[in-house]
């Protein structure tokens, strides 16, 4: 009996300080408070970690455990007094915690208008936060000076009003990038003229209706690329696939597909634009 | 025989009414007679499951509501003849819509509700960029966002009375989509009128999504002209004078 007691005091000694350090939760009910009880909300952005005296209150103790106390790496990238660096904030490394209530349909409302007849408006539009993150992919904000601009005071949720975008959710790994059916597309393509610099919403056609980010997929339709890709007299992209495929059942579709999806049967709809009946690749000869 | 038919027919009618459609609108307007028809631009429109007699008291209320046009708000607030200008402009409905560019500030352009904001932001952030570009969060409230709240305010008391309702915005060609439809009625309206030169235009019609349609994604014209390819025609009013009271 005293070994076993022996044994789960060990475990507590050397997993406790541990787990409460590499996993600070917002869950905790005493982490749950305001959140400027702890985090300074500055200008333009959030971007540091709160000071000592936010968590010293609870846990002195902590800040004095060995010659490493666990709790310092919480917040610093070294455990040395003498050393004052901290991880990046937020730290990419740990799961997210919160998630984002952004209503696209009411932003599409007031904002999110690219003009053609302006010159190119750096805000005011989707671009304020999905500038180019490469030439396939647009990014998303990793800051809040993206909606400060306009949140910052009066215009709700302000600034201090955490909760008005951020709800708390169990910890879950963020998703690098969305899932992208045809990685070809390049949103600064389309030939000479650009074609593709389109607004937004013309190809992302659930936008304007999403009130939650919860769910949004990537909503393109095909229709979107075929109102040029698949023209009489401009191009016939997709026909030519569908051809390939009927010539050659182990034909690729790579136009606009990586193998992984090109070497799939392709949906009915494609078939349907191309005014083809829809075929299975194991059934071509 | 008859058994393996009676399946066959249980098995289409299930995945007809699983499938989804989508309905694609595509609103070109005339400003006036002698104007081009062309795509009516970041106008939203609403569907509503149902048909026009079932949703009488909707339509009744949408008849019923006085509202006030942009003009008159901007008027009535107060707003330059500068603002109310740089709105029209842009065909905004608050300033968020457009980028305040640096001749809205000086100049002969100068919109004076623009300059007390950006000396008041650039006292607060320092940076005349930053100030510039953060100039709508020094904004009194009304001017700002007053007549977007409004109006949300008079659809929403609309939607009360009509819930389960899909609402996309028009691109910068007229187009839009509904899209995951199940089959059935639908009133395709705006719910608040669209001020369209000097006339208010008011869209309430039927739409059928009918499973046979469901996969074609074919345009469904709404204009505020009749033509043989227009299938919904707006109800256009004289925009009213704007009242000093």
């Amino acid at each position: 009996m005293t070994r076993i007691k022996t044994f789960f005091i060990l475990i507590l000694i050397c997993v406790y300080p541990c787990v409460s350090a590499a996993d600070f939760s917002h869950a905790t009910q005493k982490h749950k408070a305001a959140c400027n009880t702890c985090h300074k909300i500055t200008f333009p952005d959030i971007n540091d970690y709160p000071g000592h005296d936010a968590c010293v209150s609870c846990h002195r103790r902590e800040f004095f455990r060995g010659a490493r106390p666990p709790i310092c790496s919480v917040c610093h990238s070294k455990t040395s007094p003498r050393d004052e660096a901290r991880l990046p904030f937020r730290n990419p490394a740990r799961k997210l915690q919160f998630a984002i209530e952004f209503p696209h349909d009411k932003h599409q409302d007031v904002i999110a208008l690219l003009r053609f007849s302006h010159a190119p408006q750096g805000y005011n539009n989707c671009t304020i936060c999905h500038a180019s993150r490469t030439a396939m992919f647009k990014a998303v904000p990793t800051g809040h000076s993206s909606c400060f601009n306009c949140h910052w005071k009066a215009q709700q949720p302000v600034a201090d009003n955490c909760n008005g975008c951020h709800q708390l959710v169990t910890p879950h790994i963020a998703k690098e990038a969305p899932l992208r059916i045809s990685p070809k597309f390049i949103h600064d393509g389309g030939g000479e003229k650009k074609q593709h610099v389109a607004e937004c919403t013309t190809c992302h056609i659930n936008i304007t209706k999403a009130a939650l980010l919860r769910g949004l997929k990537p909503d393109v339709p095909i229709t979107s690329c075929t109102e040029c890709h698949n023209k009489d007299g401009l191009r016939q992209d997709l026909n030519k696939e569908l051809t390939a495929i009927e010539k050659d059942r182990n034909f690729t579709c790579v136009y606009c597909h990586a193998p992984n999806v090109g070497s799939l049967d392709p949906p009915e709809r494609h078939y349907l634009l191309a005014e083809r009946p829809p075929i299975k690749r194991k059934d071509i000869k | 025989m008859k058994l393996v038919f009676a399946l066959l027919l249980m098995v289409t009618i299930a995945v007809a009414q699983n499938q989804t459609g989508v309905l694609r609108l595509r609103v070109r307007v005339k400003l006036d007679d002698n104007s081009p028809m062309r795509g009516l631009p970041r106008k939203r429109f609403f569907l509503v499951p149902g048909s026009l007699e079932q949703n009488r008291a909707l339509l009744d209320a949408i008849e019923r509501q006085s509202l006030i046009t942009r003009d008159c708000y901007y008027q009535k607030i107060g707003a330059s003849t500068a603002l109310i200008d740089w709105l029209k402009e842009g065909d905004c409905e608050s300033v968020y819509c457009r980028e305040v560019e640096k001749n809205f500030l000086t100049g002969p352009k100068t919109v004076p509700e623009f300059v007390t904001a950006f000396m008041a932001s650039q006292k607060e952030y320092g940076n005349a960029e930053t100030a510039r570009q953060w100039l709508t969060t020094s904004l009194a409230s009304d001017l700002r966002d007053g007549f977007y709240r409004d109006r949300q305010r008079a659809l929403q008391a609309l939607l009360k009375q009509a819930p389960a309702v899909q609402s996309v915005m028009t691109d910068r060609n007229g187009t839009a989509y509904f899209t995951d439809l199940g089959p059935g009625t639908y009133v395709l309206s705006n719910l608040i009128p669209t001020e369209l030169g000097q006339t208010l235009v008011t869209w309430n019609c039927e739409v059928q999504v009918k499973p046979g349609d469901l996969a074609t994604e074919k345009p469904y014209l709404v204009s505020n002209r009749k033509d043989r390819l227009v299938k919904c025609v707006g109800v256009e009013k004289p925009k009213p004078v704007c009242t000093t009271d």
